[in-house]
């Protein structure tokens, strides 16, 4: 009876925790100064800060964990209820998630280690030479699509060492996330040599979201934009066009 | 009513163009440039001691106009451009030829020109779609302007957020549009107009689907009498479906071999992108038969299945008046679908981009349909489908038609890259934007682009001396953009209220049909409902909106299939293939 009773009990807590984890979302974000830090337990920056006043507006669970991009990009592919954030939405993406977005606006630059070289006219200028971006970044595999010679690491602080040895040519980054990768390492490449690409980033949830959650978020998201939430936020963390 | 509606825009039009025309007169005179008089829109003087760099004009050969008007014409561009001298700003657009002609060398034409920093961004058409709804929602500066599909023209037009071609044609009394900007010679200034007549974006490229075909293997005298013994008709160019089948079904399963390669009679895509949903609502739809007759498209029931009543979209599904679930839906993707067998494997896991140049390997002996924004990649040297003097061993031709399709209906798509411009842009941005927009459309620099692209927009370019002897390499392209023709294979037009959210349900759904989830009708039922569903919640959130949604009532399918025009009832008879030798099917374009 007693067996019986515990396997009753354990069959149980196998459906509250199916029920919680399906109602609970998991997001997973990257370091990316500024937008994502974890320092011990405490995770902090414009994407943590975004996530809190996004979910505030529903009654939805979350809980955010901190991998590699392209592993959170993996997760959010295969596990439902999990979502990965901020990526660049793109028409190579648009099919493999459900997406909330706009969540922040990029502009992507190409530093350079001389401070004497021109500023390039087109981004074609930089057809010869050797771009440094990082896994699972949107704006490689831009480049890489259009016939650009990039050069991966596996996260985007290296650049700025291959930069400065010379190891690549130019240095493909966003400006803000870029600004204080070179504040952090005490490195000053100066201004791009030129922003050449704009890129809408946004949080991208495994495909089968259901369509009342994703536009429960999408109407929360709206209301932070209408409210001048995201801008002040935006404002906060130097995003501005 | 239409009609009478457009009458009224062009005669508001020819008005507006003359004052814009005496304005810019007088302003360049202002300027105190050397400009004797206009002539009507032509400029027949010639300005003296023009500072042009040389590399431009260089670049910018061949034109339709003479040298000295070139560069008077460049010389408005430099004037005009000088209080915006050091800025820069952005626009985007899809990643075709021309485009990408643009942002590497017209970008930087301009730039040495004027001063103005153009950031040209490429990428794909649909994240140009996300890009402006981006700007619209956020009313972040984006972008300056943007290049984008005409296809949007029903969103647009609603959406209160853009800035017309018109208003900018007009802005400080024309002070800033070229005066030998010519509007009466762009080709599909018709895609652009919202059914009130105003113009809200401005033509950039132009490209169309069309039949392609191996010309070479289908005049091959042993092919010709194999194929007239197995199917009784000769081997020409399919007026219907079912000669297209059986030519494809000729070639893939029984000539299976041309000189020891793999051959096939049917190529297409149905990788899952978003590309796959263009597929199926560019054209398929509109040339199985499944909208009304009318052009620049169907009314009131157009090809995406929308019933439109004094523009307002009532609904999508036959139930409610639509046709995108009626038989003529479903026998469009029951094709689509079945002749995927007759194309090689890779076909099912390509996308847009990939396809189009899937010909060149010299395996394919038609497709339905083709986009000739892949002229160049076809016309390259040293391909198979390329002969030894540069001439293609292939031609385009009209598209065979589906069993729905009737005279006076539109017979294939359109693209038309346009320029849009947001209203939340900054005006001195806009305006900017709004000279490069007109330099990359101007006759200095349009003939020269139609030659890197094929993607023409100006009437003066096609009927150029230098088109026609371009002509026989391109394979009947410039004989269709000589033609009526033109007018008849049409963009998405402005019944469809959303496009941006719209268009993904495309993908969506025929996906699930492409991999077997849903049957053709079970995923057009689900698609169609989506559509309502969508459509009913604009229609709430649209308050105020002109040719807002007002959703029609439910009604039994019968109803409708028994009222005349689309959506048409189940067609089960039996068609013979028909097919023409390629001077006569060329013909219906004259």
């Amino acid at each position: 009876m007693f067996g019986i009773k515990l396997l009753l009990l354990a069959l149980l807590s196998m459906y509250s925790f199916a029920v919680c984890s399906a109602d609970k979302l998991t997001l997973v974000t990257y370091s990316e100064v500024p937008f994502a830090t974890q320092t011990g337990n405490v995770k902090q920056g414009l994407v943590i800060e975004f996530i809190e006043a996004l979910f505030k507006q529903t009654d939805l669970q979350y809980e955010i964990l901190f991998f590699p991009l392209k592993r959170g990009m993996a997760m959010a592919e295969s596990s439902l209820n999990t979502c990965v954030l901020p990526i660049e939405r793109n028409q190579q993406r648009e099919v493999h998630y459900s997406w909330i977005g706009p969540v922040m606006v990029s502009r992507y630059g190409l530093f350079s280690a001389s401070p004497s070289q021109p500023p390039l006219v087109a981004l074609n200028d930089a057809k010869l030479s050797s771009i440094g971006s990082f896994l699972g970044s949107g704006i490689g595999e831009y480049l890489t699509q259009f016939g650009y010679r990039v050069d991966l690491t596996n996260n985007d602080t290296l650049n700025v060492k291959k930069l400065q040895r010379g190891r690549i040519d130019f240095w493909a980054a966003d400006l803000v996330s870029a600004k204080a990768i070179m504040r952090d390492n005490d490195i000053h490449f100066g201004e791009p040599k030129i922003i050449f690409f704009t890129s809408i980033r946004a949080m991208a949830c495994h495909i089968d979201l259901p369509m009342a959650t994703q536009k429960k978020l999408n109407d929360a998201l709206l209301k932070l934009y209408q409210s001048g939430y995201m801008a002040q936020l935006h404002q906060k963390y130097g995003l501005s066009l | 009513m239409k009609l009478s509606l457009l009458k009224k825009c062009n005669l508001r039009l020819t008005i507006l163009w003359s004052l814009i025309s005496l304005s810019a007169h007088a302003q360049i005179n202002t300027d105190g440039l050397k400009i004797n008089q206009y002539s009507g829109l032509k400029v027949t003087s010639v300005v003296e001691n023009t500072d042009i760099p040389e590399w431009i004009i260089q670049e910018l050969h061949p034109s339709t106009l003479s040298l000295s008007e070139q560069r008077q014409e460049l010389q408005w561009f430099k004037s005009q451009a000088v209080p915006f001298t050091g800025l820069t700003i952005r626009v985007v657009s899809e990643h075709i030829d021309t485009h990408l002609y643009e942002s590497e060398v017209l970008a930087k034409a301009f730039y040495d020109l004027t001063g103005i920093h153009v950031i040209h961004e490429l990428t794909g058409e649909d994240d140009v779609i996300k890009k402006i709804s981006a700007q619209i929602v956020t009313g972040l500066n984006l972008y300056d302007a943007y290049i984008n599909d005409s296809d949007l023209i029903g969103s647009h037009f609603r959406s209160g957020a853009i800035t017309t071609i018109s208003e900018l044609l007009t802005f400080k009394s024309g002070q800033y549009t070229l005066p030998t900007l010519d509007l009466n010679d762009f080709i599909g200034l018709q895609f652009t107009r919202d059914p009130f007549g105003i113009i809200y974006q401005l033509p950039d490229q132009q490209f169309v689907n069309l039949y392609w075909y191996r010309s070479d293997w289908f005049e091959n005298p042993r092919f010709k009498a194999q194929f007239k013994q197995q199917y009784g008709y000769e081997l020409a160019v399919p007026q219907n479906w079912q000669a297209y089948e059986d030519i494809a079904r000729f070639f893939t399963d029984d000539i299976k071999t041309i000189d020891g390669i793999r051959v096939y009679g049917h190529m297409d895509y149905a990788a899952t992108d978003p590309s796959l949903g263009w597929r199926i609502s560019d054209a398929w739809l509109s040339m199985a038969g499944v909208g009304d007759k009318g052009l620049p498209n169907g009314l009131p029931v157009d090809e995406w299945g929308i019933r439109v009543e004094n523009c307002h979209p009532v609904g999508a599904s036959v139930s409610r008046g639509g046709a995108l679930n009626s038989p003529a839906a479903i026998y469009a993707l029951d094709k689509y679908v079945d002749w995927l067998k007759y194309a090689p494997a890779e076909a099912r896991s390509l996308t847009f981009s990939e396809a189009g140049k899937w010909l060149a390997t010299g395996k394919i002996a038609q497709q339905i349909f083709w986009y000739s924004a892949f002229v160049s990649d076809l016309t390259q040297p040293n391909l198979p489908i390329v002969d030894a003097q540069g001439m293609p061993k292939w031609k385009v031709a009209p598209s065979p038609v589906g069993q729905y399709w009737q005279k006076g209906m539109k017979s294939g798509y359109q693209d038309a890259g346009a320029w849009t411009f947001l209203k939340n842009t900054p005006k001195d941005r806009q305006i900017a934007a709004w000279l490069y927009a007109q330099f990359l459309v101007s006759k200095s620099v349009s003939l020269k682009k139609t030659l890197v692209g094929f993607t023409p927009i100006r009437l003066s370019d096609i009927e150029s001396d230098v088109m026609s002897k371009k002509a026989p390499y391109l394979g009947g392209l410039v004989e269709f953009y000589r033609s009526n023709a033109r007018n008849v294979w049409t963009p998405t037009g402005s019944n469809v209220p959303d496009y941006p959210n719209m268009a993904g349900f495309w993908w969506q759904y025929v996906s699930k049909i492409v991999d077997g989830t849903y049957t053709p009708k079970q995923g057009l039922d689900a698609f169609a409902k989506r559509v309502d569903d969508h459509l009913a919640q604009l229609e709430q959130t649209m308050v105020d909106t002109q040719c807002a949604p007002k959703m029609n009532p439910i009604k039994a399918e019968s109803f409708w299939l028994s009222q005349p025009g689309s959506p048409k009832p189940l067609d089960q008879s039996v068609i013979k293939g028909q097919t023409l030798p390629y001077e006569e099917a060329i013909r219906v374009w004259n």
